[in-house]
């Protein structure tokens, strides 16, 4: 910095012309959020838990395999089941997730055999009470009915099928799914 | 009041100057965190620092001894939570050493970009906390703005802006989309006219000088001896940096500069990050070129999915049952080899180690993290003493110390 450009200021100057140019001639970041715009979340957005409705049965597709209760690092799944005594199938009797506790990490979604758990793109839910956002089998569907509503169909998680992973390479083997 | 200068101005009556001790933090916005720094002071100088940590321990080590190896990633999202991308590769660099791994080319390549994207938006949020700290806003604004871009591409990538657990024992969870390619493509494109824009703000602005030039001088021979890493090592001339020299992923096939400061001051350490940006910018180009080459390569490694529930081991081909589908019959095997291993990445701020144990089980023995931003909290008294309070804040952003990295 010679002594003329120190004592016109011209750093400052420029700074300042630069932040008046962004001002006056730049498109608007900030949103007006939630009064006005809302926010989209990218596909495959790990949020709010549900548990996908078969169309067929109106029930769960859980088969209750136990593989997302024991892959979870944060242990809040938590799934009781009977054995029917004539099929020999299981049932899911109580499938509860303590979202508090869960750490959206996505992999109870990627070790399901038969897509039945997703973590929908669905982000605004909040509660004052623990028992609001204690998901129990009756609100997880519910939520996926939330969510279902108003996504595209198909419907397709990221996280069911990963993209750029052979189906041989996948953790558990996966059932024959082409979308909700 | 005063009673006050009268006791600075005469000592405390034994012909000793009074030192005031007042606590900055834990709850101090520009300490970047829950760090508390015990100072003593004479007037307005600085005599003694005496950090104090630990409000944010969470136990990570001891936790990943209950958890198996893909479910430590988890945990490591949470350490430096700015760039958890980059601890995700430590951790999986050093799951691979153990397993003998190698992941796919793709997957290497994909993890080289990631780990360029967390460490442009971790400088980001440096510059922007750093500058706000030292008290130029408009940078903040426009550092926030970009970081913002970066956070949604990460979005589009693996589904989550912070908490990413993106990388995988053995590759990454999901391969890029034409979509990503194209909206990083563009970013790249755009990057370096903002980093001129953050530059025409504060390079050579009077204020931003003053406040940092010849503020916590370190010579090359004091920061290696402290054992400062990352820009702040570099800043001091010293062209250390884990990518040149012990190189992971795909750094050997990329180029790329390591820039270096003369003076080792803050100002120093700021270019140094100036020009990473650009070098990381420059990085993420020339992956993104190679990526076509690996077009549809699997990004994980044929071996790694068994580590997700290891409790289990399959055969290679489920065999069909008449009655019950398919049988996976479950033997216990031990799912990863006894051994150690050790790897260490440059993270965005600083060399960050991963040391682990397995006695065979399917969870880590032993797993040790070292992590710069606690090397480099203990660098402070040695920086602060002799300088002004306000300097401290200077001090604080330039080490660039994240607590959750830090108390792990």
């Amino acid at each position: 910095m010679n002594l003329l450009q120190k004592i016109l200021l011209i750093e400052i100057w420029k700074g300042l012309f630069l932040t008046l140019k962004k001002m006056l001639f730049e498109r608007f970041v900030t949103i007006q959020y939630p009064e006005k715009d809302k926010v989209i979340p990218a596909p495959g957005f790990r949020g709010r838990h549900a548990l996908v409705r078969d169309p067929n049965t109106g029930d769960t597709l859980c088969i209750a395999c136990m593989r997302c209760v024991r892959v979870c690092p944060s242990q809040c799944i938590k799934v009781e089941y009977e054995v029917d005594k004539e099929t020999n199938k299981r049932r899911v009797v109580k499938y509860e997730i303590e979202a508090l506790r869960c750490v959206y990490c996505g992999y109870c979604e990627e070790v399901c055999p038969v897509n039945a758990i997703v973590l929908t793109e669905f982000f605004e839910y909040v509660g004052f009470t623990r028992d609001e956002v204690f998901f129990t089998k009756e609100k997880l569907l519910a939520n996926w009915d939330e969510f279902i509503a108003k996504a595209k169909r198909p419907y397709l998680n990221p996280f069911w099928k990963p993209r750029g992973i052979p189906e041989k390479f996948l953790p558990v083997r996966k059932r024959n799914f082409t979308g909700v | 009041m005063s009673l006050y200068v009268e006791v600075i101005k005469n000592g405390n009556g034994k012909g000793e100057p009074e030192h005031f001790t007042i606590n900055m933090g834990p709850h101090h916005p520009s300490t970047h965190g829950v760090l508390r720094l015990v100072l003593e002071l004479d007037g307005e100088t600085i005599v003694k620092c005496d950090p104090r940590i630990g409000y944010l321990h969470r136990g990570v080590e001891k936790l990943a001894e209950h958890l198996n190896y893909n479910q430590t990633i988890v945990l490591s999202d949470r350490l430096d939570y700015i760039a958890s991308a980059a601890n995700n590769i430590a951790f999986c660099l050093a799951f691979e050493k153990l397993l003998g791994i190698t992941p796919p080319r793709r997957a290497r390549l994909i993890r080289t970009i990631v780990n360029e994207m967390a460490r442009i938006s971790s400088h980001l949020l440096w510059l922007a906390t750093h500058a706000l700290d030292i008290g130029a806003m408009t940078v903040f604004l426009y550092c926030f703005r970009d970081r913002e871009w970066l956070l949604s591409i990460f979005e589009k990538v693996c589904g989550a802006r912070l908490t990413h657990s993106y990388v995988r024992v053995g590759g990454v969870r999901l391969d890029f989309t034409q979509e990503i390619i194209d909206e990083l493509r563009r970013f790249t494109e755009e990057f370096p006219q903002r980093i001129l824009d953050y530059e025409t703000l504060i390079d050579v602005n009077r204020i931003w000088l003053k406040r940092t030039r010849d503020v916590a001088v370190v010579d090359a021979e004091t920061a290696i001896n402290l054992g400062l890493t990352g820009p702040v090592l570099r800043g001091s001339g010293v062209p250390y940096d884990v990518r040149k020299f012990r190189p992971y992923d795909a750094y050997d096939e990329v180029e790329f500069e390591v820039p270096v400061g003369e003076r080792g001051d803050t100002y120093d350490r700021y270019k140094v990050r100036m020009k990473e940006l650009r070098q990381s910018n420059w990085i993420i180009k020339q992956c993104l070129d190679k990526l076509k080459e690996v077009e549809g390569e699997p990004v994980l490694a044929e071996e790694a999915p068994d580590l997700l529930l290891p409790s289990r081991v399959r055969e290679p081909e489920p065999k069909p049952h008449p009655k019950k589908g398919f049988v996976f019959t479950g033997k216990e095997l031990p799912v990863v080899p006894p051994g150690e291993a050790f790897a260490s990445i440059e993270s965005p701020k600083g060399e960050l180690a991963v040391y682990v144990v397995s006695d065979g089980g399917p969870n880590p023995w032993r797993l040790r993290i070292r992590t710069p931003s606690f090397v480099h909290i203990s660098a402070i008294p040695e920086l602060a003493k002799g300088h002004m309070i306000a300097d401290l804040v200077a001090i604080i952003g330039t080490l660039d110390v994240v607590l959750g990295d830090c108390d792990r």
